[in-house]
């Protein structure tokens, strides 16, 4: 793939005129009065730019004085979005460690790795939260060209936050599935013992039915503890993947369909051009209806009235 | 993959070095050439948050000093002129500047003399100067391209900047493939040859500098063709999926607007059909009419059992997996709709214009049968009142392309018949054709009825019988890539410009054709690649031509060349 690079020669051009431009304002007292007058008027004119470009921006940006060459305030809001995105990614490769400690097998109950696998659910769910409502923040109305670009921030933080809250469903979905099969397992042998100590219970004498009575309720009593806990943690699980499905649902309709028509650049860029003009005929037709209001109305019969009683005090005056 | 990927690359490289956000300005050719190869999502991802036209950013007067400005223009005056007004007064923060093509000297100084603030931080030159539709098939949308239908005298000025046109597009093809030709024109067309020649100045004298690269063994071949050497391809009704919904509909720049057709939803109003973005129809877009309905018809019965599944939820589980699915399902179904919306259009126009008919016909006129039968099939059709204007032109221009020679008075009788039905179209308009592309004025053997060889093939294949009476036409370039292949181009009908010289096949050929190329011609050079991987045709031309385009161009050029009285 050929390519040509024409940066020195521009810039030595440049470079070149520069010179060219600048000996002439230096030159002031050294040439004659003429020579001195048009050099004069060159760096008036210079001057005068200068102060045009940066008056301009002043007077259409009437609120923000200050900020002019700053980026605008809503940049802010995306690069904090972004910057969450970033830490819910990170704090998703911890939530991948910790689901595998919990599913390998340990002699101690668990607790501490369900609390962990719990606390960085939640952060990352709500880090996803947060940032979906700062999200729809940035949308600005107007047919200005800096609502495109906020409408097309918005659209690529949509995207990431999308993937995001996908990737932690499904990361969710497989622990849970490991999750059951592995308590199964347990639970299987134990009901097997139980069917198994149900049946001993009619052949035996009464002595050994109350003691298998009495581990049959320890048993029984440990598979419910077990089952509770379980449907608890299920629970805790089904809330957090309805609300990622609710968040999804919303920002499903921020993101681009690929390969539809709206993911065409020059589709978006007629879109644009339209709706630009839409807000021209939208000034203008605002501009129109002011000029025939009331308020226009008001003011001209009131001037006609006044200059009426004018005319009639001076001919009160005359007559009188 | 070859001309998408490199001008994918093209845009990669000239966003990827830029950080922070960022505001791509294009033109409205560059539009087409990035739109083809690049998506919006993809510019996203590349912080590229605002895509602007270069001559409605000096209307807007706002000042967006935190986003960089990556501009892609072609250098034409206007183009430096937009630049230098915005040069003058910098409403970003960087300018970057990449030109599709070589910039003049000139051109350079008057775009360092504007810029006044130093806001350039570069000036590239980036070779993508063509649209690249398919990935053996690219286009350069020259609007006013019946021009070349003219003889030089008529209109020099525009002449010279449609040549102009062509060899910028051409060069940049090779420049982007990293090549230098050897380069053959069609002996009987001035145009082909003055575009040869000019092509040889720009690589071996001009800029044989930037054009210097490694040397392969054989060299790639560049192929100039004029249209006229084949009007029959761009007449005929077409039956296989690309080339049948631009010749029924329109394609532009893989867009189909279906807006004139009928009242759609909002967002089928118009569609892409890009073989690159789905794979349905990358596997369909050269299968004949037929084959696509059974194909369709699988695609819905597969939509159908998804849906059915994602409608039956019960559980929990299942609700996670339906929104989990939601995107892909989303995505199915927009590409289902599209495809049967596409088919059931054209069903409907191939039903209203009694196409299955006319088309006979006219496989019949390109391909074989007597002259007499044809004679009589196109009268009956010219009698038949639902056939529309067009058809019934185009059959008369396809009958007098055959049987040129074979009986005026025959001809006559037609020309009489379709003057008296068709009060559209002005009459001469076939005389027209006949003289820019009739029996004298071709090189190639067009109908197999000049040389033995052909004639014996065009038997043998008659009495053998065809797969299929509409698919049965192959475009004269097959014949030609043949020939390329083999190794037998003849040098008195395609010569070499100045002192090139060939010995031995070469393993990449670009094809121009001046005039435009068909869809059908594109899907015979994908199918001549798949099938023969040893040699690579890459097939290009001034714009993408239906029946409708190619009526358009003649008729512009006779009334051109009518307003002219320096035309004998």
């Amino acid at each position: 793939m050929a390519t040509r690079n024409r940066t020195l020669l521009f810039r030595k051009h440049r470079d070149a005129l520069k010179s060219v431009r600048a000996p002439s304002s230096s030159s002031l007292p050294s040439t004659s009065s003429a020579g001195g007058m048009l050099a004069l008027l060159e760096a008036i004119k210079k001057t005068l730019k200068w102060w045009v470009v940066h008056c301009s921006c002043e007077c259409s940006k009437d609120l923000n004085l200050v900020t002019v060459g700053l980026p605008p305030a809503w940049v802010d809001v995306s690069e904090e979005i972004s910057a969450n995105v970033q830490r819910a990614r990170t704090k998703m490769v911890e939530l991948a460690k910790a689901h595998a400690k919990a599913l390998m097998p340990s002699f101690g109950d668990g607790k501490e790795e369900q609390r962990a696998i719990e606390s960085l659910t939640y952060e990352i769910t709500d880090l996803i939260k947060r940032s979906e409502k700062r999200l729809q923040r940035l949308s600005a109305g107007g047919p200005s060209e800096d609502s495109n670009v906020r409408k097309n921030v918005q659209r690529s933080l949509a995207t990431d936050l999308q993937n995001l809250s996908v990737e932690l469903r499904k990361k969710q979905s497989t622990y849970l599935k490991r999750l059951r099969q592995q308590k199964e397992g347990p639970d299987g042998v134990d009901l097997e013992i139980n069917m198994n100590g149900s049946k001993s219970t009619y052949e035996d004498d009464d002595l050994d039915n109350m003691i298998f009575n009495e581990h049959q309720m320890a048993k029984l009593k440990k598979t419910e503890a077990f089952t509770v806990e379980r449907e608890k943690e299920i629970q805790q699980v089904v809330e957090s993947v309805n609300e990622l499905a609710q968040i999804m649902k919303d920002l499903s309709v921020l993101v681009i369909d690929q390969g539809t028509i709206v993911d065409r650049i020059d589709y978006n860029i007629q879109n644009v051009a339209t709706t630009v003009e839409d807000g021209l005929k939208q000034l203008q037709k605002a501009e129109r209806n002011q000029k025939k209001g009331g308020m226009v109305m008001c003011a001209t019969v009131l001037l006609i009235m006044c200059l009426v009683m004018l005319v009639l005090l001076i001919l009160k005056e005359i007559i009188l | 993959m070859v001309l998408t990927s490199s001008a994918r690359d093209y845009v990669n490289r000239m966003l990827q070095d830029i950080s922070g956000m960022k505001v791509l300005i294009l033109d409205s050719q560059t539009v087409s050439i990035v739109s083809v190869v690049y998506s919006q999502s993809e510019l996203l991802q590349k912080e590229v948050f605002l895509v602007e036209l270069v001559d409605s950013i000096t209307k807007s007067k706002e000042l967006m000093s935190h986003l960089k400005a990556v501009y892609f223009l072609r250098p034409t005056t206007e183009n430096i002129q937009h630049l230098r007004r915005q040069l003058a007064a910098p409403r970003f923060g960087e300018y970057h500047l990449f030109f599709s093509n070589i910039l003049k000297d000139t051109q350079i100084h008057i775009l360092a003399d504007s810029d006044e603030h130093e806001a350039v931080q570069q000036v590239q030159e980036f070779y993508a100067d063509f649209v690249a539709v398919d990935p053996y098939h690219f286009t350069l949308h020259i609007p006013s391209s019946y021009i070349y239908m003219l003889p030089a005298v008529v209109d020099p000025s525009t002449l010279q900047r449609f040549c102009d046109r062509v060899v910028d597009g051409v060069a940049a093809v090779f420049l982007a493939l990293k090549r230098r030709p050897v380069i053959r024109y069609q002996r009987t067309s001035d145009i082909a040859k003055r575009i040869a020649h000019e092509t040889n100045k720009l690589m071996y004298q001009e800029e044989s500098g930037l054009f210097d690269f490694r040397r392969t063994e054989v060299s790639p071949l560049l192929l100039v063709l004029d249209r006229r050497d084949d009007p029959v391809t761009p007449l005929l009704n077409q039956w296989t999926y690309q080339a049948m919904v631009h010749e029924l509909i329109g394609i532009q720049d893989n867009k189909v607007d279906l807006k004139s057709i009928d009242k759609f939803s909002k967002d089928q109003e118009e569609v892409v059909l890009s073989s690159e973005q789905d794979s349905f129809f990358k596997a369909n877009m050269y299968e004949n009419f037929g084959d696509i309905g059974m194909n369709i018809k699988r695609l819905v019965d597969e939509f159908q059992q998804v849906s059915k599944s994602n409608q039956n939820i019960q559980t929990i589980e299942d609700m996670a997996k339906f929104v989990d699915n939601y995107p892909e399902y989303r995505k199915m179904h927009g590409n289902v709709s599209k495809h049967v919306t596409l088919v059931t259009e054209m069903s409907k126009i191939v039903q209203q214009r009694k196409l299955m008919t006319v088309s006979q016909t006219e496989q019949e006129l390109a391909c074989n049968g007597g002259q007499g039968a044809a004679f009589e099939a196109v009268t009956n059709l010219l009698n038949d009142d639902s056939i529309s204007d067009v058809d019934r032109l185009r059959l008369v221009m396809l009958y007098a392309l055959r049987y040129e020679k074979d009986s005026p008075v025959q001809l006559m009788q037609l020309f009489n018949k379709l003057a008296s039905r068709s009060a559209k179209y002005k009459s001469g308009l076939v005389q027209f054709l006949l003289k820019q592309a009739g029996v004298d004025k071709r090189t190639g053997d067009l109908f197999g009825n000049r040389d033995l060889m052909n004639i014996a093939r065009n038997m043998a294949r008659g009495l053998k019988g065809v797969e299929n009476v509409y698919t049965q036409h192959q475009p004269l370039l097959f014949q030609t890539m043949e020939s390329i292949v083999k190794g037998r181009l003849r040098d008195v009908d395609y010569p070499f410009v100045g002192n090139h010289f060939q010995q031995g096949r070469p393993q990449e050929v670009i094809i121009f054709i001046v005039g435009g190329t068909t869809y059908e011609e594109s899907r015979c050079v994908a199918l001549q690649n798949a099938s023969n991987p040893g040699i690579r045709f890459i097939l290009g031309g001034s714009s993408v031509l239906n029946s409708k385009r190619f009526i358009r161009d003649l008729e512009e050029a006779q009334r051109v060349a009518r307003s002219n009285t320096s035309i004998v």
